[in-house]
C-alpha cells in the first residue's frame, strides 16, 4: 500500500527532487500538442530539459507518453510511488533511454533508472517549450 | 466468390465539406448525402449535385436516414431510449435572451413532415417509431412510396419549384439506387426490428422497378457474428432480391475488431455478394481488400467515418484530424509519426516519400524539409479565451486531402494486387512498424492478413 491515491500528490515531491537536480525553471501541465506534460523543467546550467510523467500504476501507458515527450525534452522520466516502481520492467525503460523516479511515502524521491540523453529530440519543439517555460514562469 | 473492382463512396456530412468533394470526386466512385442535409438545405444540395454531375458524372445516393426516428441504445448508459433525444438540440427561445430549450433539429422535423406518418406522429408524440406503428400494410406501402419518391425526385423537384431553375430539373440524373426505409436493429427487440425492416425492404423492392433498390442492415455489433440472427438476416435479404446490400454494424471498427468479427464480416460478404452488390456503410482498407471476396465497396467521410456508431457520442470540442498512415491503414498523431523517423531511418524528404507518403500534399509540405512535417498537426488557440490549443483549419485541411489522396491510392492498389499479395503487404507492414513507438497499434494488420487468407 502507498499513501498516494492521486497522481497530483506525486507532483510536489517530484518537483522538489527535479529542482535539487538543477531543473530550477519548471512548469506543470505544459501543453505539447494534444498532450499535457505533467512536469517540464529546464536547467540553465546544464542546458538540459526534462519531461516527467507522473503515474500511480500504468507504467506502460507512461512509456508511450514519455517516448513522445522525447521529441521535446533531452531527458524523460516516469515518476511513480516506490512500490509501483518496483514492478516496472526496467530493461524496457533502459532500452528507450527513459528514466524512473520512485517516490517514497515520506515524500523523498530516488532515481531508480537514470534517463539517457537521446537522439529523438526535435530542436524546434525543444526551443518552443523552453520559450513557453520562460514566458509563463516569468509572467 | 466474384472479385469486383472496389468502389469508394464519399459521404458528405455538411456543406462545409463541398470543396473536398468538388475537387476529388472525379477520382472516387460516388457521393452520398443524408436526407436530413437535403431537407435542411435543398437548394444548395441540389445545385451541388448538379454541379458535381457536370464535373465528373459520378453517381449519387440519398441516405433516407429513417433509422434516426427509431429507438436506440444510449452510448453513455447502454440503456434503450425511445425519446428521440439524439435528434434534438438546444435552441434559442425567441424573445428570451440567453434562454434555450431542447427541441427537434429543424432538419429532422422537416424530414418527418415530408415522410408523413408514422414519422411525423413520432415527433409529435416525442416517442420513437415502433413496429406497432407499421402494423397496417397500407402504412408500410405508403411510407415506402414516399421515401422512394423522396430519394428519386426530391432533388429534381427543388429545381422545378423555382421557375428560373425548372429547366435544369431533368439535367440532374436520378440516384444510382434508392434505399428501402431502415431502422436500427436494437438488440432488446431484435425480432421486431428484423421483421419490420424485412417488410419495408420487400415493399420497396416490389414498388420500385425503375431504379435499383438497396437495403441497409443496420444493427448492433452483436448481430455481426451472431450465427442464428445473421443467417436470418441473410435469408431475408436473399428473399428480397435487392440490387445492393449495405452493412452497418454500430461500433464495428475494422482496426479494433477481433478476428472472429472480421471473419464474420467476410462471411456476410461471401453469402450475399453472389446475388447483390455488398457495401460496407462505414469502412476502410479492410473493406476494400474484401473486394477480392466480393465486397463491392465502402463509404466514409472526407476525413473520418471509417467507423460510425448509430448514435454518435458528441464531443465538446472539434476532433483533431490525424495524419493517415497508409502503411498501417490507420490514423496517428503527427508526434507519433515523427517519433518513428529515427527507427525507420527517415533523415530527409526523399526517405519520407519512399517510406511514409509521396502524395501531392506531402510533397508540397515535406518537400520543403522534414521539419515541415508538423504542419499537419499545427495548433493554435482559436479564441483569446480558449483554454486548449486546437488544430488549425489549415492543418486539418492538409490531413483531409492527404487522407483522400491516400484512399485513392489504396483502392487502386487493391485492384492491382492479388488477395495473397494484399495479405502479405499487411503482414510485412506490421512487422516493419512493430519496431516503432506505434507498433502496438499495428496489430490489426496481422489479423487482417489472417482473415483475408483464411481457408486458402
Amino acid at each position: 500500500m502507498t499513501k498516494f491515491s492521486r497522481e497530483s500528490q506525486l507532483l510536489e515531491p517530484v518537483a522538489r527532487f527535479a529542482k535539487r537536480k538543477g531543473f530550477g525553471l519548471q512548469s506543470v501541465e505544459l501543453p505539447f500538442y494534444k498532450y499535457r506534460i505533467d512536469l517540464y523543467g529546464f536547467s540553465h546550467k546544464n542546458d538540459a530539459t526534462v519531461a516527467i510523467e507522473l503515474k500511480l500504476k500504468n507504467w506502460k501507458r507512461a512509456v508511450e507518453q514519455t517516448m513522445i515527450y522525447q521529441l521535446c525534452a533531452d531527458l524523460v522520466y516516469i515518476a511513480m510511488p516506490e512500490i509501483s516502481a518496483r514492478r516496472v520492467d526496467k530493461s524496457e525503460l533502459e532500452s528507450n533511454g527513459i528514466g524512473l523516479i520512485g517516490v517514497r511515502d515520506s515524500g523523498t524521491c530516488t532515481c531508480v533508472v537514470l534517463a539517457k540523453r537521446h537522439v529523438e529530440v526535435h530542436l524546434p519543439y525543444r526551443q518552443l517549450q523552453i520559450k513557453y517555460l520562460k514566458e509563463t514562469v516569468s509572467a | 466468390m466474384p472479385e469486383v473492382p472496389p468502389a469508394v463512396i464519399l459521404r458528405m456530412g455538411s456543406h462545409s465539406e463541398k470543396e473536398y468533394i468538388e475537387k476529388t470526386l472525379k477520382q472516387f466512385d460516388g457521393v452520398m448525402v443524408g436526407a436530413n442535409l437535403l431537407q435542411i438545405s435543398p437548394g444548395a444540395t441540389a445545385s451541388l449535385l448538379l454541379k458535381l454531375h457536370g464535373i465528373c458524372g459520378r453517381p449519387y445516393y440519398v441516405d433516407p436516414m429513417t433509422y434516426a426516428f427509431g429507438s436506440y441504445r444510449d452510448p453513455d448508459t447502454a440503456k434503450v431510449r425511445d425519446d428521440l433525444d439524439w435528434i434534438k438540440s438546444y435552441q434559442k427561445i425567441p424573445g428570451k435572451k440567453g434562454a434555450t430549450e431542447r427541441k427537434f433539429k429543424g432538419s429532422y422535423r422537416k424530414l418527418a413532415e415530408y415522410f408523413g406518418e408514422p414519422f411525423s406522429t413520432a415527433l409529435d408524440r416525442g416517442r420513437a417509431i415502433t413496429q406497432a406503428d407499421f402494423s397496417n400494410n397500407k402504412v408500410v406501402d405508403a411510407a415506402c412510396a414516399t421515401i422512394i419518391e423522396f430519394q428519386a425526385e426530391r432533388l429534381r423537384s427543388v429545381f422545378r419549384e423555382d421557375p428560373q431553375t425548372a429547366a435544369l430539373a431533368d439535367d440532374l440524373p436520378r440516384p444510382k439506387a434508392v434505399f428501402a426505409p431502415y431502422f436500427y436493429i436494437e438488440p432488446a427487440h431484435v425480432k421486431h426490428w428484423l421483421d419490420l425492416n424485412h417488410r419495408l425492404a420487400l415493399a420497396t423492392t416490389k414498388q420500385c422497378k425503375d431504379i435499383p433498390v438497396h437495403v441497409v442492415v443496420c444493427g448492433h455489433l452483436d448481430l455481426l457474428a451472431h450465427p442464428d440472427l445473421s443467417a436470418l438476416v441473410v435469408k431475408n435479404l436473399l428473399e428480397c432480391k435487392p440490387a445492393g446490400g449495405w452493412l452497418w454494424f454500430s461500433r464495428f471498427d475494422e482496426r479494433l475488431a477481433s478476428k472472429e468479427e472480421l471473419l464474420a464480416l467476410r462471411w456476410w460478404v461471401e453469402q450475399l455478394s453472389p446475388t447483390m452488390s455488398v457495401f460496407n456503410m462505414h469502412g476502410g482498407f479492410f473493406s476494400l481488400a474484401l473486394s477480392k471476396l466480393g465486397m463491392a465497396g465502402t463509404m466514409h467521410g472526407i476525413g473520418y467515418g471509417e467507423q460510425k456508431d448509430v448514435v454518435p457520442v458528441i464531443g465538446l470540442s472539434t476532433p483533431t484530424v490525424q495524419y493517415y498512415l497508409r502503411a498501417l491503414h490507420s490514423k496517428y498523431s503527427v508526434l507519433q509519426i515523427q517519433r518513428c523517423f529515427t527507427r525507420l531511418g527517415i533523415k530527409n524528404p526523399e526517405d519520407f516519400f519512399s517510406k511514409i507518403c509521396d502524395c501531392a500534399i506531402c510533397k508540397r509540405i515535406v518537400g520543403a524539409g522534414l521539419n515541415e512535417f508538423p504542419q499537419f498537426g499545427e495548433i493554435h488557440y482559436s479564441t483569446p479565451n480558449s483554454k486548449r490549443a486546437a488544430q488549425t483549419p489549415a492543418a486539418a485541411k492538409r490531413c483531409r486531402y492527404h487522407f483522400l489522396l491516400n484512399r485513392i491510392k489504396e483502392r487502386d492498389r487493391v485492384q492491382r494486387l492479388s488477395l495473397p499479395d494484399i495479405a502479405n503487404e499487411c503482414a510485412a507492414s506490421e512487422k516493419l512498424w512493430s519496431k516503432t513507438v506505434i507498433g502496438p497499434s499495428s496489430e490489426h494488420l496481422q489479423r487482417w492478413a489472417e482473415v483475408l487468407t483464411a481457408g486458402d
